[in-house]
């Protein structure tokens, strides 16, 4: 509605203007006549015309050149406003033209065909006629007054006066003045008695008059009639001039006029021709100009209200393509257009409310995947998730942590990708690989393998995954890290054996080491020699025996109870220096050590940890003989964001063999000839307790080495 | 901004064609060769002498029994600081020049006084035309004596009242430029 209070006075202004354009050109044709009125104004009509086809033409010409920058510009409306102009202007043009053209010829034609020789030579021939009569009479009256100065020669000089009046009544004209030779007047006698002075000759007249003697001419006379002067010579003494008025009869002179004003107004006619040809030109070039000029002008406004909702249109579309669903346009009309201006709001509208829906729709999805994501994320499950082709599309950060490979690097990857920098991990994931490509539902799997902190064991549980439609789109595998789980359930059982040996073996030890004493001690006295000695040995054998049975059983009993008791701050290097001083004296082996700078505090039992150490350089120093060395090293290093101090302790004996690595730390393993086999297995044991980590270096390949992981201690500065 | 440029084009398409006209009107093809003003009974009286010179196109024109018309104006003028001169007192003198086909003459009228002329020559009838005599301007006792005048006179060729059609052409071509420029001089007391 706003705008069409905006527009209605510039159509006002259009029509009012176009009244005026009409109103100025029916004015300047009615002064073409020249009888108008107008006729008067026809310069200014004319100026007028010129400066609203002036002011027209700028008008369209701004028009044009908008239209023309909107087109290069490619706005919208632009090019289907050029085409309707276009077509408006050769419909209009066209017709236009051709009027124009014809009405030329005609215009041309039918100034040209108001002349003719003939009526050209007739007119010259009636006014030679009528010149002819004129002449005729004017020498008749010559001759006439050629006689009428003889008579006055004859008469005296005193009765000149009454003869003039005699003269001028008998030869019937109307004025008869008798002139001296200097142009005094002599004599004068009119047929009007009130004419008091006579009509005088002019310069030229009596110029003329003394090169010929005589004068005669047609003159015009008062009341536009006209009349012959004749002036002729009076041949006396004294010469005298006679000059008389004839006037020409009424008829004649109608009749002579009649003829020179047909012949002044053809000749003005025909002198004109070519201006009026331009005249009449020029006003129907302007009334085409002007309403071509204006007609265009009003197709311009016109096919830009017309086009103006398209032109919305466009832009709403535009708009719309570039995301702003929410467009609404102003309703111009209620015609056509103004229903699918209508249509398009609605569409826009229902649009916008579709979108806003998708959008919360999408957040909501969004943050579900997020939370699903941090859920994932934080599981201390790793979770790898498969494609169709069994490429790697998620995983999660409990993957990197179990693996220690950054699996999220290798997304869209084969999970067998993964195996570039992990050789060891070669069976268990063509294990996984396999049980993925093959399952056709959950499946469940352990595997081992041995990762950088020693031996691994996972649970791994998968399954495919299916479409709505029944198709496989993947797999996903979720696993656990079951290495603490499975060595507590090993040590919890070992515990358990270790209590039930020392409570159900060590108590019958005793009375039957007592009995064989007893027997010895009785029976000694009383067998011979010979039988005395095979007792004493045997029962010395037994007595040795459960001795060794006790160690052993004691053995247990140290494995099975916890080892640490008393926990301490331990500068671990300080501790590593007190016992290789107690092996210092051993000849043939040489220790070397490094220790980080600063301090290497540990928190623990230090008992239990001098036992670890105690039992590491022990089984170092068999491994090595009597020749040897032993390296060991003590760092700092951080792991998840813990600080632990790394021990690592290398000989450079046999080793360790390869079948021996993933066993060697549980109880009655062992390489030696002697030994209960629980040596590192409690070793293990202390180290796990502290919440440290104990692995075999595979990397060395010269002898054994052990690396020990306990978490740093800071202490409190004091 | 468009609407600027096409003023500014209309702007200067007048003023070369004011310009053009200017050029023309220099080259007049009647004169005031002479003029003055002398004081008879206490009246400031005007006499000039002009020279009218035809056009071929005019003389045409006016041999094919179209009439020209003349008025010669005359304008008393008290200049001004910083204004436009004061038009103390003016007159026009109309003359009317028409060829008689029948008598083969030509026919001034003096068309403030009525009175007619027939010539034979075209130049006789022009000579009739070329000059004025004791036109009266003002009273003496009018004008101040510490004051300047100045006497302004123009013979204009009235272009307006040529047949319609020869109209426009009179607007744009030389051929009938045949006004005088303004002639000025001062009034001696």
């Amino acid at each position: 509605m706003a705008s069409e209070k905006v527009k209605l006075p510039v159509n006002l202004f259009a029509l009012i203007l176009f009244g005026l354009i009409l109103l100025s050109l029916q004015l300047m044709s009615s002064a073409t006549q020249e009888s108008s009125e107008l006729s008067a104004l026809y310069s200014w009509l004319l100026l007028i015309n010129s400066l609203g086809s002036i002011v027209l033409l700028t008008l369209v010409g701004a028009n044009i050149y908008t239209l023309i920058k909107h087109t290069k510009k490619r706005e919208a409306g632009s090019r289907l406003t050029r085409r309707m102009v276009s077509l408006f202007v050769i419909l209009a043009l066209a017709p236009a033209v051709i009027v124009f053209y014809f009405s030329m010829q005609f215009l041309h034609q039918g100034i040209d065909s108001w002349f003719n020789v003939e009526i050209d030579r007739a007119l010259e021939d009636a006014l030679e006629l009528s010149q002819s009569s004129l002449d005729q009479r004017m020498r008749w009256h010559l001759k006439q007054t050629q006689q009428l100065t003889k008579k006055l020669e004859d008469s005296s000089e005193n009765r000149e006066a009454l003869e003039l009046e005699n003269l001028r009544e008998l030869s019937g004209a109307s004025e008869m003045t008798l002139f001296s030779r200097q142009g005094r007047i002599i004599a004068s006698s009119s047929i009007n008695p009130g004419d008091i002075l006579p009509s005088l000759p002019d310069r030229n007249i009596w110029l003329q008059l003394r090169q010929n003697g005589e004068y005669i001419a047609v003159a015009p006379a008062h009341e536009e009639k006209l009349m012959v002067r004749v002036i002729a010579k009076v041949n006396i003494q004294e010469p005298q001039y006679l000059q008389a008025l004839y006037p020409i009869p009424v008829r004649i002179y109608d009749l002579a006029d009649s003829v020179e004003f047909a012949f002044v107004r053809y000749k003005e006619m025909k002198f004109l021709r070519h201006s009026l040809k331009i005249s009449f030109s020029l006003a129907l070039s302007l009334v085409l100009l002007m309403s071509l000029l204006a007609a265009i002008w009003v197709a311009f406004i016109s096919i830009r209200n017309i086009i103006e909702p398209v032109k919305q249109l466009v832009k709403g579309t535009q708009a719309v393509a570039s995301g702003h669903y929410d467009e609404q346009l102003p309703v111009f009309a209620q015609d056509d257009l103004g229903f699918l201006v209508e249509s398009f709001n609605e569409m826009t509208h229902r649009i916008a409310m579709a979108s806003d829906e998708t959008r919360i729709a999408g957040i909501e999805v969004e943050n579900q995947r997020a939370y699903l994501e941090t859920i994932l994320a934080n599981l201390t499950a790793g979770v790898i998730s498969f494609d169709a082709s069994y490429n790697i599309r998620t995983a999660n950060q409990a993957a990197y942590r179990i693996f220690h490979i950054h699996v999220n690097q290798f997304i869209g990857r084969q999970l067998l990708d993964l195996l570039k920098d992990r050789p060891e991990l070669t069976e268990p994931l063509k294990s996984i690989q396999r049980s993925l490509e093959q399952a056709d539902d959950i499946w469940q799997q352990r595997i081992a393998f041995l990762g950088p902190n020693g031996r691994q064991e996972l649970l791994c549980r998968g399954t495919p995954l299916y479409s709505q439609e029944g198709l496989r789109v993947g797999g996903i595998v979720v696993f656990d890290d079951v290495t603490d789980l499975m060595q507590a359930q090993k040590n919890a059982a070992w515990g358990e054996v270790a209590r039930r040996l020392a409570h159900e073996i060590k108590n019958p030890l005793t009375p039957i080491q007592l009995s064989a004493e007893r027997l010895q001690h009785k029976l000694a006295d009383k067998l011979d020699a010979a039988d005395a000695e095979m007792l004493k040995r045997s029962t010395r054998t037994i007595v040795h025996q459960v001795e060794a049975m006790k160690e052993m059983v004691d053995d247990f009993s140290e494995y099975a109870q916890p080892s640490k008791k008393e926990t301490v701050d331990i500068d671990l290097s300080r501790l590593i220096q007190e016992i290789l001083a107690l092996y210092a004296l051993k000849s043939g082996v040489k220790f070397k050590t490094h220790y980080e700078t600063g301090l290497l505090m540990v928190n623990g039992d230090s008992i239990s940890l001098r036992q670890v150490l105690h039992n590491l350089i022990k089984n170092a120093l068999e491994a090595i003989g009597a020749e040897g060395l032993i390296e060991i090293s003590v760092h700092r290093v951080q792991k998840n964001n813990t600080d632990f101090i790394e021990l690592a302790l290398y000989d450079d004996g046999p080793g360790i063999k390869d079948d021996q690595i993933e066993s060697i730390f549980e109880p009655y393993v062992t390489t030696k000839t002697k030994g209960t086999g629980l040596g590192l297995a409690i070793v293990k044991k202390i180290i796990e307790e502290h919440g440290g980590a104990i692995w075999i270096d595979t990397s060395r390949k010269v002898g054994a080495g052990f690396i020990i992981q306990l978490p740093a201690c800071h202490p409190e500065p004091l | 901004m468009l609407i600027k440029r096409g003023l500014a084009t209309f702007f200067c398409c007048t003023l070369f064609l004011l310009l053009a006209f200017t050029a023309y009107a220099d080259d007049a093809a009647t004169e005031v060769i002479d003029a003055e003003i002398t004081l008879h009974n206490d009246h400031y009286v005007v006499s000039a002498d002009m020279v009218y010179q035809l056009s071929k196109r005019a003389t045409a024109a006016l041999q094919s029994g179209v009439p020209l018309f003349w008025s010669i104006q005359i304008k008393l003028l008290q200049p001004r600081h910083l204004l436009w001169d004061k038009t103390l007192f003016t007159t026009e003198i109309h003359y009317r020049l028409q060829y008689h086909a029948l008598l083969n003459s030509y026919r001034v009228t003096n068309q403030n006084s009525r009175e007619t002329f027939n010539f034979s020559t075209l130049y006789a009838a022009l000579d009739l035309m070329s000059a004025i005599h004791d036109i009266p301007l003002i009273e003496k006792s009018k004008l101040s004596l510490k004051e300047d005048y100045l006497c302004a006179l123009k013979v204009k060729f009235d272009g307006d009242l040529l047949p319609l059609p020869l109209r426009p052409l009179a607007y744009i071509d030389k051929q009938w430029f045949l006004s005088s420029n303004w002639t000025l001089w001062p009034l001696k007391k």
